[in-house]
């Protein structure tokens, strides 16, 4: 993976990153948009599509609502595609290293909750320096004031990309002499358990009782019919 | 009586208590001890609109409140309690509301208060109600923003005063 | 002074600059700045020099509510700023209006987008994902994003028609009820994709579909654990240790 591409990949966590908060909020920063989309950039979309999926529900049920900051499930997802890519294609790829990738990927994000709390302490100095204009009768650096925030979010994304990737490489490369074959038999196995964990993540988080009830009938429906057929 | 939450919320029902306590806890009711909303139509019939109908809800001044859980009537009833704020919850539990445990959620910065988390902001009154909370009449004060937060018991918070808050 | 109805080029750029609400999202007052910033267009057609200071005085203090529904609330405000312009009696001030709105409306926001309509895009576009389709991300945008969009053009435009009259008529779509009957919808969506995806790698490994019998108590108890704050972290690495360790004794 040469410069253009690493270059690409950052420019990509930073708009999905501040889509997660400071702006748009149209479900870019999901993991199973970021994750493809990165893939068909970087050169791995098999695997860009199969970190999306395994990605994707695992903290869906952690809302953003009040001052609650969710795990950076984003910069988890873009940071497991990019170490996909910087392994090249040509010996290993497949599900097994989307998994490797993407195990080593998911505690190096927890590093996301940190940047986006420090960007969102850093607005607050924006917020004293609106109160000194407001009072000084200077309405029109409003605007300049309010932008700053994007760029403090931005540094938070591309902090906890590079966390992902600098730590995480060097990780894969150790790991991954080991871990691959190991992987390689329980992949599919192992890709069925992380969504099954996410799903169970969300019925925890949902009202149960009704809710278990639905996915249970919903379950064994679906898996009759797959039976049967 | 039986109150699955008490907590302390300046937002009293908004998206972090109906998204992801009610479920938590399987309230079947909300009931806001607020003096102040108890007296604005509008408000009340905004924050009712809120909730899905499923869940009751019951808006009411606190001695209101009080008095409405002393009725048998919601024995089966899986309460949920809000106070907007310490003074209220204290008032609540001298007049009889029953309640273990006091969640603090959010109290929001304002002037003359001292920020302990990022959510968390006490100024010496609260601080005051809180501590005869916890010594006169025995309730546990835990800070948990979210069930999925946490919990921590108020007391740790007022060790430190900076917001180095981890809501993972 | 001029005619103080905002035209309708104003109006888009006040839902453009909606699109930025959370820019300066900071724990002290949360969404204040962003909300100014979108109603500014707004305050600096309808208001002049003091009288406009004081209007960014008053919409200077906290405030938060669902990004999605600020749309609404911030066209209800500019609609009772118009009418406060003209003089007309109002019973209640658009400030007043914010603070009363903003904590029911997120409540509903959080229900209907990050706790429905999320979960349920994500659900759908997982199905495609497991078929191995690259339409995957392109179902998910698009499902969650129509209502969205929707809900911030049409609710900036018909709260500031409305003005007050915006409260009846969001009370009238029900949006807690319709985000629990979403909320359903997604739990049987995940509970086909579950199966699905069981019947694949089952298929792969040539093991009979009947089997995912046992997934369901796994996925219920899991689900129990997440209950009792048991982190996804550690389910994530427990599964893989054991997923490792079995692969290594089968051989």
């Amino acid at each position: 993976m040469g410069v253009p591409e690493v270059c690409l990949a950052g420019m990509m966590a930073v708009v999905a990153g501040l889509d997660r908060t400071a702006m748009l909020q149209v479900m870019v920063s999901r993991p199973l948009v970021v994750a493809p989309v990165a893939g068909l950039l970087l050169g791995c979309p098999e695997e860009g599509l199969q970190i999306g999926l395994m990605c994707e529900l695992l903290w869906l049920g952690r809302l953003p609502i009040g001052a609650a900051i969710p795990p950076d499930d984003t910069q988890v997802a873009i940071g497991a595609t990019t170490l996909v890519a910087m392994q090249g294609s040509a010996d290993v790829g497949g599900l097994p290293l989307a998994l490797l990738c993407l195990l080593v990927a998911i505690p190096l994000g927890k590093t996301g909750q940190i940047f986006d709390l420090k960007a969102r302490q850093w607005n607050g100095r924006l917020q004293q320096r609106w109160d000194v204009c407001l009072d000084a009768g200077d309405l029109g650096s409003l605007e300049k004031i309010h932008l700053r925030g994007v760029l403090n979010f931005a540094l938070a994304s591309i902090g906890t990309f590079l966390v992902v990737v600098l730590v995480g490489s060097p990780l894969v490369e150790m790991v991954k002499g080991v871990l691959l074959p190991m992987l390689q038999p329980v992949a599919g196995w192992l890709r069925l358990s992380l969504v099954a964990i996410g799903v169970a993540g969300i019925v925890g988080s949902l009202n149960v009782g009704r809710t278990l009830t639905l996915f249970c009938a919903s379950f064994l429906t679906g898996l009759m019919v797959l039976w049967l057929l | 009586m039986n109150i699955v939450l008490a907590r302390v919320d300046n937002r009293l029902i908004h998206g972090q208590v109906l998204e992801a306590w009610v479920p938590h806890v399987h309230a079947d009711c909300i009931m806001v001890a607020n003096d102040r909303i108890a007296e604005v139509p509008l408000q009340k019939a905004l924050m009712e609109a809120a909730v899905p109908s499923e869940i009751k809800v019951v808006i009411g001044s606190v001695e209101m409140i009080a008095g409405e859980l002393s009725n048998p009537g919601w024995e089966n009833s899986r309460i949920l309690l809000l106070f907007e704020t310490s003074y209220d919850a204290l008032v609540g539990h001298r007049i009889g509301m029953q309640f273990a445990e006091l969640n603090l959620g959010n109290m929001h910065a304002e002037t003359g208060k001292v920020r302990f988390s990022c959510t968390i902001a006490l100024g010496e009154e609260d601080i005051k109600n809180l501590a005869s909370l916890e010594s006169e009449e025995g309730v546990s004060i835990v800070c948990k923003c979210i069930p999925a937060d946490r919990g921590r018991p108020w007391r740790k918070l007022l060790g430190k005063d900076d917001t180095v808050d981890g809501s993972s | 002074m001029a005619d103080s109805t905002l035209t309708y080029g104003t109006l888009r750029r006040i839902m453009a600059r909606t699109l930025l609400l959370q820019a300066s999202w900071n724990f002290e007052r949360l969404q204040n700045l962003g909300a100014l910033f979108a109603l500014a267009p707004g305050l600096r057609k309808i208001y002049r020099g003091e009288e406009l200071k004081e209007a960014f005085h008053r919409y200077s203090s906290y405030f938060n509510t669902h990004p999605f529904l600020a749309s609404p609330v911030i066209g209800m405000i500019l609609a009772l700023e118009r009418e406060r312009k003209e003089k007309k009696a109002i019973d209640v001030g658009g400030d007043e209006l914010r603070k009363m709105v903003m904590a029911p409306y997120a409540a509903m926001g959080d229900a209907l987008f990050w706790g429905g309509m999320r979960p349920l895009a994500a659900g759908a576009a997982l199905l495609v994902a497991v078929k191995g389709s690259f339409w995957a991300p392109v179902v998910l945008l698009t499902i969650f994003n129509l209502p969205h969009v929707w809900f911030r053009w049409v609710g900036l435009r018909l709260g500031y028609r409305l003005g007050l009259g915006m409260l009846p008529r969001i009370q009238k779509w029900r949006i807690p009820d319709l985000a629990v009957r979403i909320k359903e919808t997604t739990i049987v969506l995940l509970g086909g994709a579950c199966a699905y995806l069981f019947a694949i790698t089952a298929r792969q490994d040539e093991v009979a579909t009947g089997w995912g019998l046992l997934l369901l108590p796994v996925i219920v108890f899991m689900s129990y654990l997440t209950r009792k704050g048991f982190s996804i972290l550690a389910l994530v690495f427990c599964s893989a240790a054991f997923w490792v360790l079995a692969g290594v004794l089968m051989k």
